[in-house]
């Protein structure tokens, strides 16, 4: 490194005499300090800031970037409390009737609202059920292969699927799983099993929507759990095979516990998606044939927000979306730090 | 203590934000002068004296939208030959600066939102909904054209000589007088036409269908000798070929199944759906697709397939499918892409798509609903301040030599004069190349080809059509419009029962047909009347209601 | 992946070579599917014949796409913005994530939560439309890379994994003097390199297959992303609705080319991943070294 680089990495932050010793515990900062000096509270903020005022420094960069980039936008919220008007600023808008919640009441009194609030629930859940684990058992799989070139190849080609389009992706299935010209099909009755009807069938059709979601998503959503496995100290699977561990007693005594906080973060993480909704996939592999379970909320807001222009009302779905999602997200992440985790706040 | 001050930081914060400190854009961003009208009439006679012989003695600037197809081998939308024609000519007639402004055909109305929003909207916009239209009015963003249209109509003949008072007046509020939007001319009204494979026909000694039951004959025949006709591929014949969209591709049929009697009263107020789902005699013809359905007669994987899916199309040009319903001159577009060109490379030189008309109704007449003779709405942001400016704008493109030009371009180059009169378009790469059919996007008040002349308009109209043996367009043509009856507009103004309802109900629509159709015979009645409960309850009453209430208010005096 | 060479290859070693195979088998043949129908003549495609292997083998839609200056310009374009906002993002991740990691840090919490709450609240494209309008940042190349570039899921990653190196060693080091950005450049980031490769792999594929932004917020087609100029291609040959409405339908374009496109704009992405994979393995060893 230059050495002016180095110069200014070197500064010493104590000057203060007598400091012996320090110790960091969780959030108390213990200073064992002799007796020659008597700390005030002014000494020991101005102790703090000379220590940690680059810290500061680091944060104005993206703390500046989220006010202008995601706060101020922010404020278009409020257009779900109001009658909107595409010509008129946020302000000058009128409020919406019942206190400004008429869009919700709106929302509340469709039918369909409840219908698409029910299926994202629905399937939120059981992505949620049988998505996570999914990622997590293919990374110990992956990592339990022994032949370098082969794993690397098997992590390519894995997450291959997560770069294509949901349209294309329902092109596919719609090919292999038609009910009289699918392949899947066609091997099927070929067998003497009679044929599925994967999509059209609103039963079938969850299970197919669920299993194409974890086929694209699978291997993608393995590399972080790769990247964390790759941070465990190897020394301690040594230790382990010299003590006579098998397979499994090392992934459920060394390599489980070494990624916990990735899967405790990334499953709070989840849970507060759970009334977020995508399009992309409902819409692409939804038909009029399974329409009770298809229509999620972001096709509803698509169809009566944004098609029928009706932006109250869309932003008011949101934001009881984001509402419910944050409610989530603090549960979860309270629930995790009451096992001893650390949570994402 | 210290968690409780963060938490009243935070709050503070977001109150302080969310007031609107700091750098607020709605303040840069010009408000709107919502009372146009009222200020426009004065304004307008102000202009007005501006003008001799029809040109403004001070240059204005106007700005026009243009849709951008992203087309491949396009030229830019903005800034090719077609604009010159029209920016020279608007100079030099009219001294009015044109500039146009390229909206994505596919994200028009997101990008019109942000343009509004932004209050940066082209003085000229153009779209297919009104209610759209009518939303952005009733926000506000609209200017009402009435007064100027009535103020300046000696100013405008060419206007209203293509568009008349109809076109012009056709959305005008009984009550009010305002018009938010006029109405382009839709030349050529063919709407649906059905088709048969006329080699099908020849193979299996049939003649064309003329009743429902020669119809049905056909279809079984078809699906009895698959094997004679389709060989090894036997497994892969299609009948009769339909999408999710029952109530397009299955018009003919269900057309016949509604009275003649039907009165344009019962008409109006059943009229909200586009597919005539709320005419009498509609379930019935459902029906009939239930049972051919079930017979097998139908692609039976058609619900599978949502909006622009090829794969229809895809089998169509294999050559496995018998009959269909759709466009009138649907297996004929294209050209070499086109249904009728693959049929002949993929099957054979004689394979073709004919026109046929089976479908009589109860009076015998081979009854067919056809659209009124509009097509874009054309509408003036409220943003605009040069409403005359704009009004000649349109008066220019709609003078015949202009879009004459417009719509067949340079002789020699993007079309040849066939020995007796008629046009033939050819097709051309290039700087002349036009980014849409008869550069539909820049004749903006005009949808079909039109030469000033009937007779050499049905001419040509058969030769638009490359590589297509011009005896199918001619009877395709013919038959689409035959017993056509247009269904007269009734104009009551705004019905508040509509708002933001299309998209939605039209879901539910398509939804309970399909189902309709594709579920055993015993349960269409249960099925079929669910699902038009649902769609009345969510909506569809509630219009049948205020239309008739409006109806009695205006036409039965 | 473990160190040790001298490990006699387990009958469970091939039962996960064998899982491993089908995983390969399911993922990788589509993606033969869809190259397969890049590769074939129109008429096979129509006809539904494609499965693995060409059918009719031509590489017309490849020599249109290559030639027009359009696309190639495209993807060096796309590849430059890639570049550029994933290390814009890489940056402004770091310097976001290392600060929230000192639990002494006061106005953490604040901190946290003003992050934390962007995540779920945005209020949709009209008011970032607006907001660019109004910073004058409409049609120019920044649009592309600013206003999307720090990704809150991504820092709360990045954060997760610093947590996991041992705090002894920031202890350690602050004896010794060091200030924190000293920790951080020194200690931190070479012990992270697995998630820097992550994050990295993430942020590029974002910006290579987002088009979204571009659609609404760029006008000039030479700052077209490749996804947008394939979604124009794409859509103009699917929107049948426009056909009902215009009465005519748009410029056919053939089913090769649609196959053609996914591949063009899918395959140069897929490399980034294998030549990142090396970084996986060195934080490790320098994690072990440390200890």
């Amino acid at each position: 490194m230059p050495k002016l680089v180095q110069a200014w990495l070197d500064i010493k932050v104590f000057s203060a005499p007598g400091v012996q010793n320090m110790e960091s515990k969780g959030d108390t900062t213990v200073k064992t300090v002799s007796l020659q000096s008597s700390p005030g509270r002014g000494y020991k903020a101005l102790a703090y800031f000379k220590r940690y005022w680059t810290l500061y420094l680091l944060l104005l960069l993206p703390m500046t970037y989220f006010i202008i980039f995601k706060y101020i936008p922010m404020h278009y919220i409020l257009i779900a409390f109001k009658k909107y008007s595409i010509v008129q600023s946020v302000w000058e808008m009128p409020w919406a009737a019942n206190n400004g919640f008429e869009y919700f009441i709106k929302a509340f009194n469709n039918k369909d609202f409840l219908n698409a609030l029910r299926n994202t629930i629905m399937l939120n859940f059981l992505d949620l059920l049988c998505g996570f684990p999914a990622p997590i058992i293919l990374a110990l799989l992956l990592n339990e292969l022994p032949f370098p070139r082969y794993k690397r190849v098997t992590q390519t080609i894995a997450y291959m699927p997560h770069f294509l389009s949901w349209i294309i992706i329902a092109g596919m299935a719609k090919q292999l799983l038609a009910p009289t010209t699918g392949l899947i099909n066609n091997a099927l009755d070929a067998l003497g099993l009679g044929r599925v009807e994967f999509l059209n069938d609103p039963t079938y059709w969850v299970i197919t929507y669920i299993f194409l979601g974890i086929w694209q998503s699978v291997g993608w959503n393995t590399i972080i759990y790769l990247a964390a496995i790759a941070g465990i100290n190897p020394e301690l699977y040594e230790a382990a095979e010299m003590d006579g561990a098998g397979r499994f007693r090392k992934m459920w005594h060394i390599t489980l516990p070494g990624i916990r906080p990735t899967i405790v973060t990334l499953l709070i993480l989840s849970l507060g998606r759970i009334l977020g909704s995508e399009f992309d996939r409902p819409y692409a592999l939804g038909n009029h044939m399974v329409n009770n379970v298809s229509n999620v909320i972001s096709i509803f807001v698509y169809k009566y927000g944004i098609q029928g222009l009706q932006f109250s009302l869309a932003t008011a779905v949101g934001l009881f979306q984001s509402v419910v999602c944050v409610i989530f997200l603090f549960a979860a992440n309270a629930l995790a730090k009451k096992f001893g985790e650390r949570g994402v706040w | 203590m210290r968690r409780t001050i963060s938490i009243l930081l935070v709050c503070f914060m977001l109150v302080g934000l969310l007031a609107g400190c700091g750098s607020e854009p709605a303040s840069t961003s010009p408000s709107p002068d919502t009372s146009a009208p009222a200020e426009s009439t004065s304004a307008g006679s102000a202009q007005d004296a501006e003008l001799v012989d029809r040109k403004f003695t001070k240059t204005r600037s106007i700005t026009v939208e243009v849709y951008d197809r992203g087309n491949d081998g396009g030229t830019p939308p903005d800034d090719n030959f077609y604009t010159n024609f029209i920016k020279e000519g608007m100079l030099r007639d009219h001294n009015v600066e044109v500039t146009f402004v390229p909206v994505g055909r596919w994200t028009e109305v997101e990008e019109i939102n942000n343009l509004l929003a932004a209050g940066d909207a082209p003085d000229i916009c153009v779209t297919y909904s009104y209610p759209t239209i009518q939303t952005y009015a009733n926000m506000g963003g609209v200017l009402d054209m009435g007064p100027y249209l009535r103020e300046y109509k000696d100013l405008l003949p060419n206007l209203y000589g293509l568009l008349t008072e109809r076109n012009l007046f056709w959305n005008e509020d009984p009550e009010t007088g305002t018009v938010w939007a006029i109405e382009a001319l839709l030349f050529n009204n063919a709407r649906i036409n059905t088709f048969v494979r006329e080699d099908w026909l020849k193979k299996l000694n049939l003649p064309e269908p003329t009743t429902l039951e020669e119809f049905e004959n056909m279809l079984r025949a078809f699906k009895n000798n698959a094997q004679l006709l389709l060989g090894s591929e036997a497994k892969q014949m299609i009948p009769f070929s339909i999408s999710y969209d029952i109530g397009w591709r299955a018009d003919h049929l269900l057309a016949a199944f509604v009275p003649d009697s039907m009165t344009d009263k019962e008409a109006y107020i059943n009229g909200f759906d586009d597919r005539h789902i709320l005419y009498p005699g509609i379930k019935e013809g459902v029906r009939v697709l239930n049972k051919w359905y079930n017979e097998g007669l139908i692609w039976q994987d058609f619900n599978l397939y949502g909006a622009g899916d090829t794969t229809e199309d895809n089998l169509m040009k294999a050559g496995y499918v018998g009959s269909f319903i759709h466009n009138w001159d649907y297996p004929y577009r294209n050209g070499e892409e086109g249904i009728q060109a693959n049929l002949q490379k993929l099957v054979g030189p004689d394979a073709a798509y004919i026109a046929v008309a089976p479908f009589k109704n109860d009076a015998g007449v081979y009854r067919k609903f056809l659209a009124n003779p509009i097509d874009r709405k054309i509408f003036f942001p409220s943003t605009n301040d040069e409403p005359l400016a704009s009004l000649l704008y349109l008066d220019w493109i709609s003078k015949l030599e202009n879009r004459r030009f417009l719509q067949i371009g340079e002789e020699g180059v993007t079309h040849e004069v066939m020995p007796d009169g008629a046009i033939k378009t050819l097709a051309v790469t290039g700087e002349k190349i036009m980014n849409s059919p008869n550069n539909i996007d820049y004749t903006i008040t005009i949808n079909g080809l039109d030469l000033g002349d009937p007779e050499l308009n049905a001419k040509s109209l058969a030769l638009n059509y490359a590589g297509v043996d011009a005896r199918y367009i001619e009877r395709a043509f013919e038959l689409s419009k035959k017993d056509g009856r247009i269904i007269p507009q009734f104009n009551v103004g705004e019905i508040k029962a509509e708002e933001g309802m299309g998209p939605a109900l039209a879901s539910k629509r398509d939804n309970f047909l399909v189902q309709a159709v594709c579920c055993p015979p015993d349960q269409f009645d249960a099925v079929w009347d669910a699902g038009m409960q649902d769609y009345l309850n969510s909506g569809g009453q509630a219009i049948i209601d205020e239309r008739t209430a409006k109806f009695a208010q205006f036409y039965e005096k | 992946m473990s160190m040790i060479k001298s490990r006699k290859t387990r009958f469970g070693d091939f039962i996960v070579a064998f899982l491993c195979f089908l995983l390969i088998l399911v993922c990788l043949l589509p993606m033969l599917n869809v190259l397969a129908r890049s590769l074939s003549s129109s008429e096979a495609l129509i006809k539904n014949k494609v499965w693995l292997w060409p059918v009719g083998l031509n590489f017309e839609a490849y020599k249109m796409v290559l030639s027009d200056s359009k696309y190639t310009w495209s993807l060096v374009w796309t590849a430059i913005l890639t570049v550029v906002g994933t290390c814009l993002s890489l940056f402004m991740t770091t310097i976001c994530a290392y600060p929230l990691t000192y639990d002494n840090l006061k106005g953490r919490r604040l901190f946290n939560t003003i992050i934390i709450f962007t995540m779920y609240f945005n209020a949709g494209t009209i008011p970032m439309y607006l907001l660019l309008k109004d910073l004058n940042m409409l049609n120019k190349p920044v649009v592309l890379v600013v206003p999307y570039c720090l990704s809150v899921f991504n820092m709360i990653i990045m954060r997760s994994f610093f947590y996991n190196i041992p705090d002894s060693l920031r202890e350690s080091a602050e004896l010794d003097g060091a200030g924190p950005v000293r920790i951080l450049v020194s200690i931190y980031l070479p012990m992270s390199t697995p998630v820097i490769a992550t994050l990295a792999l993430f942020y590029a594929v974002g910006r290579w297959n987002g088009f979204s932004d571009a659609l609404m917020f760029v006008k000039e087609k030479k700052y077209y992303p490749i996804q947008l100029l394939l979604y124009n291609i794409i859509n103009s040959m699917t929107k049948i609705e426009v056909a009902t409405q215009e009465g005519f339908s748009p410029p056919g374009l053939s089913e090769t080319l649609k196959a053609a496109t996914v591949m063009f704009a899918t395959v140069p992405i897929l490399f980034v991943y294998p030549w990142l994979q090396k970084y996986f393995i060195t934080g490790a060893t320098l994690g072990a070294i440390k200890e």
